[in-house]
């Protein structure tokens, strides 16, 4: 098989990993031996780097990927290089994370929403709260943004999974 | 002895009392909801009955229908666990005039200590320390507080009558500032509760939540079990406990004093079977009475590791009228326990609950492991209860150890397909001062250690890097395969394995 470059980011830290095949990486330029198991149907995985091993739970959420990795949660973005070419052709220097949909992270019933569409708002600010397993949820903006559309109202039971409002 | 006993609760409270019940060689009958169906206690009892819907108002809480199935079965005594039932004095009174014993309090015990006026004045009278205030002494004036408020104590709290979560609560040094807050106080209790009636409280300073076990039977003993540390909380929700309290360590003094007092708490009430004296100790290690639980406690088993009583076992034997098994003077206590309450929530996003299906789990075992819990993989969280999956207890002999074996025990517990706040518990395990026994109450509110940040091995930023570029790779991959689906003459999951062994 061809090898294929990826571009991962994590907290401001950028990684270039290119798969050389199923079981050898290089990282910035380092060669590693691995081994990647998923293990069916689950989030989890087992990870071998140079012998060394690991459990990572990979989540994908808003365009990007949550990695719990002993007791510890890294935020990942990545992008292949066709990806990578497309953004620098549009002209854009970072990786962007696209609109953030706040869907309902379980079943309930929407008890205030203190942001209107347009509004600007910071990261943490509470977008919308929602009552479930007899408690009431503060739903907050994971980073700042606009308002870009309002989905639910005040009193409606929600799904899992329902999209609440769109963050720009 | 019972024959045939219906637990009247869900989750892991019902399947660790079905536990109880079985080694005492009784019957079990479980009852359920629409949502519970698959439950571990409706699979683990030997009979199972339908409450109905889901949510608990039509179905954990429908004493009537409760009462109805248990007539229905014969079963001779009703275990209410914790929450819903448990609590309730009307409950209690009903089991007894339809003949079927509670396994708990008589229901003037339970009025007693349920009314927080009652309780106070009743310990108080008994000799037990409360908390020093106003709350009970009916709506006073500015004047009356101002007047009250040196004979109290400062530093202390206004508190609204109405409503909680801090809101028109305001500290007070002393008596020159405390006119205006008092105002304030009042201004916005009004506009948050539309009552702007108020209560003065001594300010605890640095208070710890310590709580003591006691047994009563119908034969007028009384023991304690010694106590519980109970200090780590969030929002009011206990998250983890150990026995004994690291504050008390050797000081087997106040441990016997504490004890006495709570041993006379009880006595009060004319108490049966177990409960619960909850105190505040400030740094001083003065106590005072909060309140009384009435029931059997989620963090029972740090007490059932450190003395070997099965407090269940003595609930349903204390129930049907036998002596306690056990004098105060044969309660030692043995080593350390500790107990992490294992939520469906995301710490990493403030505690918010998880719903879903569990689609593996992985529980740790080994020497001095117990874990008491309602799930397994393939079970559906629903949203309709509380966010306790499960109970990590661990017994060692020093408190360094029983750290050492919860993080053990943590590291090798397996939960998929929700979030849970096990890494919330690493992250307060690795904690210096939670490890030095340096906490209170106020710990977890001072926005500490949500989760692990220090001592990070530096390479795993790149391990996450390189797992969310193996999962994408391996996504972008298993999609390509699917879409090519139909144009191959061979079978898929042939076509597949060929493929995996020819990638190479």
């Amino acid at each position: 098989m061809t090898s294929e470059i990826y571009f991962a980011e994590v907290g401001g830290e950028k990684y270039q990993i290119e798969i050389l095949s199923e079981k050898r990486v290089v990282i910035n330029g380092v060669t590693h031996e691995i081994d990647f198991q998923t293990l069916r149907q689950h989030s989890s995985c087992s990870l071998l780097v140079d012998g060394k091993s690991y459990e990572p739970n990979t989540f994908q959420e808003n365009g990007g990927w949550e990695i719990l990795l002993n007791g510890r949660r890294f935020n990942v973005l990545v992008e292949d290089e066709r990806e990578r070419r497309l953004r620098l052709a549009a002209g854009e220097s970072t990786l962007q994370e696209g609109r953030y949909i706040l869907k309902s992270p379980m079943p309930g019933l929407v008890i205030d929403i203190p942001v209107k569409a347009g509004d600007d708002v910071k990261e943490g600010q509470v977008l919308l709260i929602l009552e479930s397993m007899k408690m009431q949820n503060e739903l907050t903006a994971p980073r700042d943004g606009k308002i870009a559309r309002i989905q639910a109202q005040v009193n409606d039971n929600v799904e899992r999974k329902e999209t609440l409002l769109i963050l720009d | 002895m019972f024959k045939k006993i219906l637990v009247a609760n869900r989750g892991e409270i019902a399947v660790r009392i079905i536990r109880s019940c079985r080694e005492l060689n009784i019957q079990t009958v479980a009852v359920y909801s629409d949502a519970d169906r698959h439950s571990l206690h409706v699979r683990y009892a030997d009979e199972a009955f339908h409450l109905g819907p889901s949510k608990a108002s039509e179905s954990y809480l429908r004493s009537d229908k409760i009462l109805e199935i248990a007539k229905l079965c014969g079963a001779d005594a009703i275990h209410p666990g914790y929450g819903f039932l448990a609590e309730r004095a009307d409950f209690s009174q009903a089991c007894q005039d339809q003949g079927i014993s509670f396994i708990g309090p008589k229901p003037s015990s339970i009025s007693a200590m349920g009314d927080k006026q009652v309780a106070r004045e009743t310990v108080s009278k008994a000799g037990v320390p409360v908390v020093p205030g106003t709350e009970g002494q009916g709506n006073l004036t500015d004047k009356a507080l101002l007047k009250i408020a040196p004979g109290i104590g400062f530093p202390l709290l206004i508190k609204p009558s109405a409503g909680g979560g801090g809101k028109g609560m305001r500290e007070v040094a002393n008596i020159k500032e405390m006119p205006g807050l008092l105002t304030a106080s009042r201004r916005e209790a009004e506009s948050s509760f539309g009552d702007g009636n108020i209560y003065l409280e001594k300010l605890i300073l640095g208070a710890r939540h310590i709580e003591i076990q006691i047994l009563a039977d119908q034969h007028g003993n009384v023991i304690h079990l010694g106590e519980r540390e109970c200090s780590i909380q969030r929002r009011h929700q206990k998250l983890l406990e150990e026995a004994p309290s690291p504050f008390i360590g050797d000081d087997q003094a106040l441990r016997d004093k504490m004890g006495e007092v709570a041993v006379q708490a009880a006595r009060a009430v004319d108490y049966i079977n177990a409960g619960t004296i909850e105190f505040l100790v400030d740094a001083n290690k003065e106590y005072y009475f909060l309140e009384m639980n009435t029931r059997l406690q989620v963090e029972h088993p740090v007490t059932e590791a450190v003395t070997g009583i099965d407090i269940v076992k003595e609930q349903i034997r204390i129930a049907a009228g036998l002596p306690l098994q056990h004098k105060q003077e044969d309660i030692i206590l043995n080593g350390w326990a500790m107990e992490c309450r294992i939520n469906a929530e995301d710490p990493f996003r403030d505690f918010m609950p998880s719903t879903g299906l569990i689609t593996q789990s992985i529980i740790p075992a080994g020497p001095g492991i117990r874990i008491d819990t309602g799930v397994y993989s393939g079970f559906e969280i629903s949203p309709y209860y509380d966010a306790l999956i499960s109970k990590l207890i661990v017994h060692e002999v020093t408190r360094e150890e029983t750290i050492t074996r919860m993080k053990r025990a943590l590291d090798e517990y397996r939960v998929l397909g929700i979030r849970t706040n096990i890494p919330f518990h690493q992250a307060l395990l690795d904690n210096k001062d939670f490890q030095e026994g340096e906490f209170d109450t106020q710990f977890l509110q001072d926005g500490n250690l949500p989760v692990r940040r220090h001592q990070m091995d530096r390479t795993l930023p790149e391990i996450a890097a390189l797992a969310a570029v193996l999962a994408s790779y391996k996504q972008t991959h298993q999609s390509a395969v699917s879409m090519q689906r139909g144009r191959r003459e061979t079978s898929n999951w042939k076509w597949t394995s060929r493929w995996e062994r020819t990638k190479e």
